[in-house]
């Protein structure tokens, strides 16, 4: 029925005169009817129509914040990318077959930097190719210079003998030779390590067939090895050259300063590394030959061998938990493993893996501009128990914090101060004191059983504490705001601050500590504001009753004093005259204000200093009286002005007592003699 | 790798050029593989060349190493010596210094090799240019004569003597090679090293 209604007024050719003429010729009772659905169909109009706008309007929030949500996303994408990058491309750099590993002028300056993250990096890449050649890494400071793919030949008769890989490091040259057997990255074999200082470097520039190849002169070994062109032969004889050129140098200073040092102890430490020289040997060669046999059956299982790259997978895909799986399950079986130097290595393999793995959950955590803050705490959890079970709680402690901070921070950022500080500080405690009860439980869901890290997170949130007090020093004490608005903010950080103690942090005496001083500050201010004001006001006092002109103005003054706790109807006079000044009216209401504001600022520390901020007040107010009472100038007004007094020794003090009953503070002795003057005036 | 096998001459004398830097080493080696002669100068580090010969009628390989005259470490110039069965000993004669400096390539071989006898040739190379002479046939032959060895004189750019240096030291080498074997008469290797001191 309303339905066809709505049809024919929302027709295109709808002609409002027609319809009603038609309507019309039925007289008037069709034309109520019609008037009633046509009223009803407006309501479900309206109706309709509202609740369109509001399912449009929650469909638009929704859209909003969806969009918010995907631009974070968008962020952290872009974030994983770029990391995803350097991750490749520090690839490529380990990569021992890959062409950076070619030396290039400036790169090789930037080794020299940073020779030890280097070595640690190069090194600890040679024990994935090369079996046997722990305690070549294991040297400080040494790095990989250049190191390609060499035929090995036999130096008389020119028969090719093997294909050996040679690894130039800074300062020797490592042999290793190919394993034709072997799967996976371990196809190498130490073969021999020979110090550069006395090896000596043959170009073969024609040896009949036999092309790019060069000799190693080690007495009393001479290698003969092939290269596989003209350009790498070139290359291997020029750093070799230059290696051993810059070995030379390093080696001079060091022995200058050896000499130095040594000068009057003796002269024979300079002598010996030059006896070394005479007498090279291969270092190292083969050593490690028996112990290997016993502990590689033990490493010999299918899935061992496989783990080292199954955790390189594993890492690059960010399956940090599947990574930390494999790590918790090797250690284990590693436990059980004998010692041997096979097993050592396997272990440095695994515990290059491990860096990385860690390294990888550390910057999770990390804090960068670009990345948006939106995970939460949660987010980091995952991060953080990984992190744990590498054993690394310390590390994972630490960036969780410097995690949560940030995001503090950051939503701290977020507030806009706009308005009334109240306002903002009730934003802010709601920010800051939420987020550390957040960040509370979170890290005792992170970190059961971890009580080390406790004291971490008692000392953070002391820091954090420290941080916030700064901001609300700023916003509050510094802003000269009214004694009421600091009274009212500080009063709401108390209690943002005891509500923590729900959570077991406790950390009201700190805060109490770090008020203290500015707020005692800022009474000591505010009293002597008060004092100022009273002297001030009373110069022009002319010590008349207040004429309130006429009979509703003084019920409407009467009232207002009684909204305030003052009974004034006794000193009401001829209809419209108050016995009390308008000065006195004042004080009492800007005095009450005071002692409420003080009172809300109350703690034991700061009960002397407040009952001594009242009694300055109102003993400035009493001269005031008693040099009214003296003066001749106000002989005729004694009885207004003890009236007054009397009003303010007993009706305002009256009413500072019943505030301090209110607040359940003692009532201090300083008012009570305050009282006791005020009662003496005559 | 088979193609390395056909059939290699068993034979090789390894013989090492020795030298101040500039005296011609590289010139005569090169004029010697390949009967041509190098204008420009270039320092050589360290270069072998191998070369098939036949050596009164017997077919052999020469082994040459031209090694650096300017080789800074010593200890790196003992292992090139090592390795040399026969040293040719070069200088210019055209140039004092280069003779003065034989001396001292002289004591370091036979400390190294540990043995007054090493098959070795003092030459005096850059005949060609006997105008610009600054060392007397006389003294260098005097000198050869102290170190009971022969003296040559050549030119790499004329090749003039080249071919006979390279000979006479093989021959020398031969023999000394036979004698060793006479002497050990069957366990013997083709150099038998024995340890020794070096002093510094």
């Amino acid at each position: 029925m309303g339905d066809g209604l709505a049809r024919i007024l929302t027709k295109q050719s709808f002609d409002p005169e027609a319809f009603i003429a038609k309507l019309a010729i039925d007289g008037e009772d069709a034309l109520l009817d019609m008037r009633q659905k046509v009223h009803a169909l407006n309501e479900d109009t309206a109706q309709a129509l509202k609740k369109n706008v509001y399912k449009n309007y929650s469909q638009f929030i929704e859209t909003a914040k969806e969009i918010s949500i995907l631009e974070g996303e968008m962020y952290q994408l872009s974030n994983m990318l770029t990391e995803e990058k350097s991750l490749m491309s520090s690839m490529m750099k380990l990569s021992l077959v890959s062409d950076k590993a070619m030396v290039e002028g400036p790169k090789e300056e930037k080794k020299e930097e940073s020779p030890e993250e280097e070595t640690r990096r190069n090194l600890a890449f040679l024990l994935e190719k090369v079996e046997g050649c722990s305690s070549v890494t294991e040297v400080p400071g040494r790095h990989l210079v250049h190191d390609t793919d060499l035929v090995e030949v036999e130096p008389e008769t020119f028969v090719q003998i093997q294909r050996t890989h040679a690894f130039l490091l800074s300062d020797s040259l490592m042999m290793a030779t190919w394993v034709p057997t072997r799967r996976g990255p371990m196809r190498y074999r130490f073969q021999g390590l020979y110090e550069l200082d006395s090896l000596a470097v043959v170009n073969v520039r024609d040896a009949g067939p036999i092309k790019n190849a060069f000799k190693i002169l080690m007495f009393p070994e001479t290698r003969m090895y092939q290269a596989d062109s003209a350009k790498s032969k070139r290359q291997w004889l020029d750093i070799l050259e230059d290696t051993k050129k810059k070995k030379a140098v390093k080696d001079k200073q060091k022995k200058e300063a050896a000499n130095r040092l040594s000068d009057q102890l003796s002269p024979s430490p300079v002598n010996s590394p030059m006896g070394e020289k005479g007498l090279p040997s291969p270092v190292f060669k083969d050593a490690p030959e028996e112990p290997v046999t016993i502990d590689t059956d033990f490493l010999q299982a299918d899935w061992l061998e496989e783990l080292p790259e199954d955790l390189d997978m594993l890492i690059a895909q960010r399956n940090f938990e599947g990574a930390v799986d494999s790590v918790e399950k090797v250690t284990e079986y590693l436990k059980a493993c004998p010692k041997g130097p096979a097993l050592k290595e396997f272990k440095a393999r695994i515990d290059h893996r491990v860096k990385q793995l860690t390294d990888g959950l550390m910057s999770e955590l990390q804090v960068s501009p670009e990345r948006s803050l939106r995970g939460g705490p949660r987010a980091a959890r995952h991060a953080v128990t990984q992190l744990i079970r590498l054993a690394k709680s310390a590390q994972a402690c630490d960036l969780f914090l410097k995690n949560r901070s940030a995001v503090i921070r950051y939503n701290i950022r977020q507030l806009k101060f706009e308005g009334a500080t109240t306002l903002y500080i009730r934003c802010l405690c709601t920010v800051f004191f939420s987020s550390l009860s957040d960040t509370a439980k979170e890290f005792l869901k992170a970190f059961p059983d971890h009580y080390g890290c406790y004291s971490a997170f008692v000392i953070w949130a002391k820091q954090e504490l420290v941080s916030f007090v700064s901001i609300f020093r700023r916003q509050v004490f510094e802003s000269k705001a009214s004694l009421t608005t600091i009274a009212e903010c500080v009063q709401l950080a108390k209690k943002h601050c005891a509500e923590l103690s729900s959570i077991g942090v406790d950390m009201e005496f700190s805060l109490a500590s770090m008020m203290d001083l500015p707020i005692q500050q800022v009474i000591e201010e505010t009293r002597d504001q008060m004092v100022e004001g009273i002297k001030y006001r009373t110069q022009d006092e002319l010590w008349r009753p207040l004429n309130l002109q006429n009979k509703a103005d003084c019920d409407k003054f009467v009232a207002e004093m009684k909204a305030l706790g003052f009974d004034v109807k006794p000193y009401v006079s001829d209809v419209c005259f108050v016995a009390l000044t308008h000065n006195t009216v004042q004080f009492a209401k800007s005095s009450l204000t005071f002692v409420d504001d003080l009172l809300r600022l109350y703690t034991i520390e700061l009960e002397n200093m407040i009952a001594l901020a009242i009694q300055t007040v109102f003993t400035a107010q009493m001269q005031q009286f008693q040099a009214a009472l003296k003066s001749d100038k106000f002989q005729s007004e004694r009885s207004t002005i003890v009236k007054n007094a009397q009003f303010v020794g007993e009706k305002v003090i009256g009413r500072i007592f019943t505030l301090y009953q209110q607040n359940d503070v003692t009532l201090p002795l300083q008012l009570q003699t305050v009282q006791m003057n005020f009662r003496q005036i005559k | 790798m088979s193609k390395a096998k056909t059939q290699q001459p068993a034979v090789i004398h390894k013989v090492i050029m020795v030298g101040s830097g500039g005296v011609g080493k590289s010139a005569l080696t090169l004029q010697f593989m390949y009967e041509e002669f190098v204008e420009d100068y270039e320092p050589t580090k360290a270069d072998s060349y191998r070369k098939k010969v036949v050596l009164d009628g017997e077919e052999v390989q020469i082994d040459i190493l031209d090694t650096a005259g300017q080789e800074d470490y010593a200890a790196i110039r003992d292992n090139y010596f090592r390795t040399g069965e026969g040293f040719l000993c070069v200088f210019s004669i055209k140039e004092q210094e280069s003779f003065q400096a034989t001396q001292e390539f002289r004591e370091q071989i036979l400390r190294v090799k540990n043995d007054e006898n090493i098959p070795f040739l003092l030459v005096g190379n850059m005949i060609d240019l006997k105008d610009q002479r600054q060392v007397t046939y006389e003294e260098a032959l005097k000198r050869a004569q102290e170190w009971r060895v022969p003296y040559v004189e050549t030119s790499a750019k004329t090749c003039v003597n080249v071919d006979k240096v390279f000979y006479d030291l093989m021959r020398e080498i031969r023999s000394r090679k036979m004698e060793a074997i006479r002497q050990n008469n069957g366990k013997q290797k083709k150099r038998e090293k024995k340890r020794k001191c070096t002093i510094l």
